[in-house]
C-alpha cells in the first residue's frame, strides 16, 4: 500500500512542477518525475507479497515462487520511452535557449491565439 | 507474403537510409518511394481475405492470448491504405520541397512515423499499441522542430509536454486494465470486461478517453495542435493531419467500441465533437495565416468525426469512416498546395497571397478543389460523407446537434471561399515568384484531386470496404471470436 501512495504522490508532485514552474528545465524534471511515478506504480502492482524476482536464478526455481513477471516488461519498455521523450525535450531546450537566451516560460511566448 | 512485413519494411527503411545515402546520394528520396509502393501493393493484395475476416497473424508462434498477435482487418487494412497512400504522396512531394540539408533525418523520421502509426492501426495488443504510439508521437515531436527557428522550437516543445503527458495518462490507463482483466490481447480484454470492476473501469476509460483524446485533438486537449500544424514543413503538417490523427482516433474508437462497454461514453463522445467542431472552425475565422487557419479547420472537421463516430450506429459509423477517408485526402492536397502558397509568395500570411491565381493557377486551382471538397461541394468526396453524417445525426434524432453541424458548416464556407475568392479576384502582389511548380508536387498534387473527383463520383465504391468495417468496430462478438477462435 504504501508503494501506491508513494508512486502517486510522485506523479502528482510531477505534474504540479509542469503546471507551475517557469524555468524550463524544471518542466522536464517534471515530466521525468511523472514517468519515474507511473514505472514504480507499474512494478508494484505486480508484486505478490513473500515471492521474488522472475529470474531462474538456479534451475530448480518454479514460476510459482515468482512475482508477476508482465509489469516488468511494459516496465522496461516504458523506462526506455521515458528516456528518448526526456532526451529530445532537453535538446529542444537546448534550441530554444540558444533563441532566445533564456529559460523563462514567460518569456518564450510567440505563438499566440 | 508475410502481413509482418507491413510494418518491418518501413522500420528497416528508416534504418538504412543514413547508411545508403553515404553510398548514393539519391536514395534518400528513392528508398521511401520503393518501400511504400511495395506496401501498398501488398495491402491492396490482402483486401479480398480480410474483408471476409480478420487476417490474424501470429508472431512468434504464441497464439493470442498470450503472445502479441497482429489483426488485419477490414477496418485496420482500411486505415492502413489511406496511411500508406497519403505517406507515399508526401514522399514524393518531399523530394523537391525539402531541400535543406539533414535531408536523411527527414525521411527517417518520416519512415519511423509511418512505421508507428501502421503499428497502431494494425496490432491486435493494447501494449503494443502504446509502443507504436510512442514511436508516431516522438518521430512527430522531432519532425515539427524540423526548420530550426525560433517558433518551430517553441512549437515542438509544447507538443512534447502534451503528448507526452498524454501518453503517461495512457500507460496509466493500461496499467488499470491489466489489474482488472489480467490480460493484455484487446480481444481477451473485451469478452473479460463484464467481470471488471466497474469503478476500476471508469477509472480506466477516463485516463485512456483523456490520453487519446489529446492527440486526436478533442475540444480542451488540442492546444498543442494550430502551434505544431503551422511550424512544422509543409508535408509534415500534411501527414500529422492525415495520418497522426487518425491513428489516434482509430485507437480511441477501438477502446470506446470494442475494449469498454460504457453506453454513456458515445453521448459524451457527440457533445465534445460538437463543441470541437464550433471552436474549431470559429477560431479559424479569425486566423490571418494560412497554415494555422488550415489547422483550427482540421480541429473542427475532427469534431465532426468524433460526432459521426459516438452516434453508435451502424450509419454512423460508417459515415464516420468515410469521413475519415476524406478528410484525410482533402486536408493532405490543403496542406500540400499551402506549402507551395506559402514557397511562392514568401510569407505565411493570407494577406499576401493575393491574386496567386493568375500567376500561379494550376496550384490555386488545387487549393480550390480541396476547399470546396472541405466545404462539401457536390461533385467532389466532401459532399457525400458531410451528407451522411448530417443525415444519420438527423436519423438518431440528435436533431440540434445536427443544426449546429450545418452552422458550422457555414462558418467554414466563409473562410474558405475568403481566401479562395483573394487567390482569384484580387490583383496580384509584387513579390510572387512565378516559377513553374516542380514535377513532383504537381504529382501528388494531382493525384489528390484525382481520387477527391473519382471518389465524389463513385463513392460506393469506397462504401463495399467500410460496410465491414464497421461491422468490426460495432460487432464485439464477431471480432473476439475472430481471433480468439482460432
Amino acid at each position: 500500500m504504501i508503494y501506491y501512495l508513494a508512486s502517486i504522490s510522485l506523479i502528482l508532485i510531477g505534474t504540479y512542477a509542469i503546471l507551475t514552474k517557469k524555468n524550463l528545465i524544471k518542466i522536464v524534471l517534471g515530466l521525468s518525475m511523472i514517468e519515474s511515478g507511473v514505472n514504480i506504480l507499474l512494478v508494484s502492482i505486480g508484486y505478490v507479497h513473500g515471492k521474488t524476482a522472475p529470474i531462474f536464478s538456479n534451475l530448480s526455481m518454479k514460476a510459482s515462487q515468482m512475482v508477476d513477471p508482465v509489469p516488468q516488461a511494459l516496465v522496461l519498455t516504458a523506462i526506455v520511452i521515458g528516456l528518448a521523450v526526456t532526451a529530445m525535450a532537453l535538446g529542444i531546450v537546448i534550441r530554444l535557449y540558444d533563441h532566445h537566451k533564456t529559460l523563462n516560460i514567460d518569456r518564450i511566448r510567440q505563438l499566440k491565439w | 507474403m508475410d502481413p509482418v512485413l507491413l510494418i518491418a519494411l518501413p522500420l528497416f527503411t528508416a534504418f538504412l537510409i543514413p547508411v545508403a545515402r553515404r553510398i548514393w546520394k539519391p536514395s534518400a528520396e528513392v528508398l521511401p518511394f520503393l518501400t511504400l509502393g511495395f506496401n501498398l501493393y501488398l495491402m491492396i493484395s490482402y483486401i479480398p481475405r480480410a474483408l471476409k475476416a480478420p487476417i490474424v497473424v501470429v508472431i512468434a508462434n504464441w497464439k493470442p492470448p498470450l503472445g502479441i498477435n497482429l489483426t488485419i482487418g477490414p477496418l485496420g487494412l482500411f486505415l492502413a491504405l489511406i496511411i500508406t497512400f497519403i505517406a507515399f504522396l508526401v514522399a514524393i512531394y518531399s523530394i523537391w520541397y525539402i531541400r535543406v540539408e539533414p535531408k536523411e533525418k527527414y525521411c527517417m523520421l518520416c519512415m519511423m512515423l509511418v512505421t508507428g502509426s501502421l503499428g497502431m492501426v494494425l496490432t491486435g495488443d493494447i501494449f503494443n499499441m502504446f509502443v507504436f504510439m510512442e514511436i508516431t508521437s516522438i518521430s512527430a515531436y522531432a519532425l515539427t522542430a524540423f526548420i530550426r527557428d525560433r517558433d518551430g522550437s517553441e512549437a515542438a516543445f509544447k507538443y512534447l509536454m502534451i503528448g507526452s503527458l498524454s501518453s503517461n495518462f495512457v500507460l496509466l490507463g493500461i496499467l488499470l486494465i491489466y489489474v482488472g482483466t489480467g490480460t493484455l490481447n484487446m480481444a481477451d480484454i473485451a469478452s473479460k470486461m463484464p467481470s471488471m470492476d466497474p469503478r476500476l473501469a471508469m477509472a480506466a476509460v477516463i485516463l485512456m478517453v483523456v490520453g487519446l483524446g489529446v492527440e486526436s485533438e478533442m475540444f480542451p486537449l488540442n492546444g498543442w495542435a494550430p502551434d505544431a500544424y503551422s511550424m512544422a514543413p509543409a508535408p509534415i503538417a500534411a501527414v500529422f493531419g492525415a495520418i497522426v490523427v487518425k491513428g489516434a482516433v482509430y485507437a480511441l474508437a477501438r477502446m470506446i467500441y470494442t475494449i469498454f462497454n460504457f453506453h454513456s461514453l458515445f453521448y459524451f463522445l457527440v457533445i465534445m465533437g460538437i463543441i470541437t467542431l464550433l471552436i474549431g472552425e470559429m477560431s479559424a475565422l479569425r486566423q490571418k495565416q494560412i497554415k494555422r487557419m488550415l489547422a483550427f479547420s482540421s480541429i473542427g472537421q475532427m469534431g465532426l468525426i468524433l460526432v459521426a463516430l459516438g452516434l453508435g450506429t451502424m450509419g454512423g459509423l460508417v459515415a464516420g469512416l468515410f469521413q475519415i477517408l476524406n478528410h484525410a485526402i482533402l486536408k493532405a492536397l490543403l496542406f500540400l498546395a499551402a506549402g507551395y502558397l506559402v514557397y511562392h509568395s514568401g510569407s505565411k500570411n493570407i494577406a499576401d497571397m493575393d491574386g496567386m491565381g493568375k500567376r500561379t493557377p494550376i496550384l490555386a486551382l488545387s487549393f480550390t478543389i480541396g476547399a470546396f471538397g472541405i466545404m462539401g461541394l457536390p461533385p467532389l468526396n466532401g459532399f457525400w460523407s458531410k451528407f451522411f453524417v448530417i443525415s444519420e445525426t438527423v436519423k438518431s434524432h440528435y436533431i440540434v446537434i445536427a443544426s449546429l453541424i450545418l452552422l458550422g458548416s457555414v462558418i467554414e464556407a466563409v473562410y474558405y471561399l475568403r481566401v479562395v475568392g483573394r487567390l482569384f479576384f484580387k490583383p496580384a502582389g509584387e513579390n510572387i515568384k512565378a516559377e513553374p511548380l516542380p514535377l513532383s508536387g504537381f504529382i501528388s498534387m494531382f493525384v489528390l484531386v484525382l481520387a477527391a473527383i473519382v471518389i465524389g463520383l463513385y463513392p460506393n465504391w469506397v462504401m463495399h470496404l467500410l460496410q465491414p468495417a464497421a461491422r468490426e468496430l460495432l460487432d464485439k462478438q464477431f471480432y473476439i471470436h475472430s481471433v480468439l477462435g482460432q
